[in-house]
């Protein structure tokens, strides 16, 4: 029998498998799971309607079964907890280091989550004397951006004639008329450049025609987006202004980030910033969620926007090598586990992380779930990309078990729809492979 | 019939790779499912990467396992899913009926495959979407027979939504791809394609088998 690295007793804890045969030591107990609640109306949706519901066979995740103990410990951890975050927001100054180090136990609130985001994305300042100014100064500046950038050619072309107009006299016979009929361009105004029919690089109906492109992906996956939560889908007014929200937001930063515009995707990784937000008790700050969500947007992006890259697919800041962390990752803490996955089973880790990375792990789990996860990603003090991809490598722990006893195609169908599993374990394991590594 | 034990365990007398390209949108997602699963939905979210599916199929008294590829359709995953194209016998260009610009991407897809994907891969055109409304219409059947002819293979119209010709297609490739397989290997050429291990590009697992002992 081969040499192989020992896998660490806490990850065959009966806590989230079967007892090992040999001699095990209990880890000390995760935070008690609370039951993940999203007080708003999404529901639980299945990840992945098509494949049977996982056997939660022996090697597979087990709930430990709460006692009664335990729950209340778990009621009194998460009141705990609310205190805590109350106190750091209720700062002049607000601490971001205890407010991460408190908000990636978890949010028990739904209620602050909007203003935790913003704040641990950095939308908002830790001064709170600053806020006013600064949200007002941002949502002033988004409207000016849909004022600049939705406008059609036809208005563009308008415009700089009205303002070629106003600065130089001007001897146009029909310019009443033009005042008269809306201010329609008199034919000899159009340059040759600037024709619908113009083929040049630079006419803006050819940048129009060009984002037509992008701006019917858009649609087509905004319509694609949670076609399963009310919120996001659906014939209702609420569901078809929330879409045009989420398509305003996409187009805008697609027109503003010309290098990567619009990925597909990008349209999960927005969902659940648009869908807390707007959720904010907080009416105000529900009015103008649009806004606020697309500067978390861009925060969130700026430490994601290489995975979305082409160009750096396969430069050591894409992609490809961001995957290539996780398989290290993976190595480090269970080479056994990695080395049935990669080497015997062939199961290429493209064929799952790449999903889970640029998606933060948005399609892996149910809403309520991915809030959760989210919670700890936006508030780990290591950054994002460091807590995702431990919880990845906790992912492929978890079930480690059905991984080692299966086949290249059981594997892959595992993988690429992950049974639904206790999030607090999750974490717990995600967390503790930080520990294992320092 | 005497099998070697490697092949007793297996489930399957072929494995055929197939892959599904073509723009975003057009419905090869749904086309899969209805394929692997029986089922359409409307409420689809967006492929991401690489999907993949499996449906055992039987082909004149031979198992034909079908492990099919699902693939992102917008440009930027070109990348990630070309890398894919390499290890599939069978390719089907999907392109939606309603939708031109989905028709003339095709020709690009083709080049694509010309490029990334084994000179011999086996390919098919479908054209998805054909219960919608025939003033819904953008690609005339004849200009997909048309293009289809052009290149030498076989065209179908099909609907993930009513089922029609869905298995039609899988079948038809599996099919030809079966064909070249048997040809390859009554000519006893060396099999690099005959798989009886359920794994990905586990070429040098790959069982000799010839095509008289079944």
């Amino acid at each position: 029998m081969k040499k192989k690295k020992q896998v660490p007793e806490w990850m065959n804890s009966a806590l989230w498998s079967t007892p090992s045969d040999h001699g095990r030591f209990d880890p000390p107990s995760p935070p008690p799971p609370p039951p993940v609640s999203v007080k708003e109306d999404s529901r639980t949706i299945p990840t992945n309607q098509n494949s049977s519901p996982p056997p939660f066979s022996s090697s597979s995740v087990s709930s430990p079964t709460a006692s009664a103990d335990d729950i209340s410990r778990q009621a009194q951890a998460q009141a705990q907890a609310q205190v805590q975050l109350l106190a750091e927001l209720s700062r002049k100054v607000i601490d971001m280091r205890e407010l991460r180090r408190v908000a990636s136990q978890g949010i028990p609130d739904a209620a602050l989550r909007p203003t935790l985001w913003k704040l641990l994305l950095g939308y908002l300042p830790p001064d709170r004397a600053l806020w006013f100014s600064e949200l007002t100064k941002k949502r002033s500046q988004y409207k000016n951006f849909k004022d600049d950038l939705l406008m059609n050619p036809s208005e563009i072309t308008r415009r700089m004639y009205n303002s070629n107009s106003n600065s130089a006299a001007h001897d146009i016979d029909d310019a009443k008329s033009d005042t008269q009929t809306g201010l329609l361009l008199s034919r000899s105004q159009i340059t040759h450049q600037d024709h619908p029919l113009s083929l040049g690089k630079t006419s803006i109906w050819n940048q129009f025609f060009q984002d037509t492109e992008i701006i019917e992906q858009i649609d087509r996956d905004v319509k694609r987006t949670h076609p399963d939560i009310d919120f996001f889908s659906g014939d209702s007014h609420f569901a078809k202004s929330n879409q045009e929200a989420l398509k305003t937001i996409l187009i805008i930063f697609a027109k503003l980030n010309s290098g990567i515009r619009y990925v597909q995707g990008m349209n999960e990784v927005l969902a659940p910033l648009f869908y807390v937000l707007k959720n904010d008790p907080d009416e105000e700050n529900a009015a103008f969620a649009e806004a606020d969500t697309f500067f978390c947007f861009v925060e969130l992006l700026s430490g994601f926007q290489d995975n979305f890259c082409q160009q750096l697919d396969n430069s050591i800041c894409g992609i490809r090598s961001t995957i290539t962390r996780l398989s290290q990752l993976l190595k480090e803490h269970d080479e056994e586990l990695w080395r049935h996955l990669e080497v015997t089973t062939e199961v290429n880790p493209q064929f799952y992380a790449f999903r889970w990375i640029t998606l933060l792990l948005t399609q892996e789990f149910n809403f309520a779930d991915i809030l959760h996860i989210w919670d700890v990603i936006l508030s780990d003090p290591e950054g994002p990309q460091e807590t995702l991809l431990r919880i990845c490598c906790a992912m492929l722990i978890l079930v480690r078990r059905r991984l080692l006893a299966g086949d290249f195609t059981s594997n892959l169908k595992l993988l690429q729809s992950y049974p639904s599993t206790n999030i607090s374990h999750l974490l717990h394991v995600a967390n503790k492979l930080r520990v294992q590594s320092v | 019939m005497a099998a070697p034990p490697a092949r007793a365990r297996a489930d399957y007398d072929y494995l055929i790779k197939l892959l599904l390209i073509g723009d975003s949108g057009v419905g090869k997602s749904c086309l899969l499912l209805r394929f692997s699963d029986g089922s359409f939905t409307t409420s689809f979210i967006t492929t991401i990467g690489i999907d993949f599916k499996i449906r055992t199929i039987e082909l004149d008294g031979k198992r034909i396992k079908l492990q099919i590829w699902d693939t992102a359709g917008q440009e930027r995953f070109r990348t990630i899913t070309t890398a894919y194209y390499r290890g599939a016998m069978g390719i089907l260009l999907v392109y939606d009926v309603t939708d031109e610009a989905s028709f003339n991407n095709i020709r690009n897809w083709i080049r694509n495959i010309e490029q990334h994907a084994s000179d011999n891969v086996n390919k098919i055109l479908v054209g998805n979407k054909a219960d919608m409304d025939e003033s819904k219409r953008a690609v005339p059947t004849s200009k997909g027979q048309a293009l289809a002819d052009e290149y030498g293979i076989k065209f179908f119209e099909t609907s993930a939504k009513t089922n029609l010709n869905v298995e039609e297609v899988f079948f038809s490739i599996a099919r030809d791809i079966k064909q070249r397989l048997a040809d390859t290997d009554s000519k006893a050429e060396p099999s690099t394609i005959k798989i009886n291990q359920d794994q990905s590009g586990g070429a040098g697992q790959a069982a000799q088998k010839s095509a008289c002992c079944g």
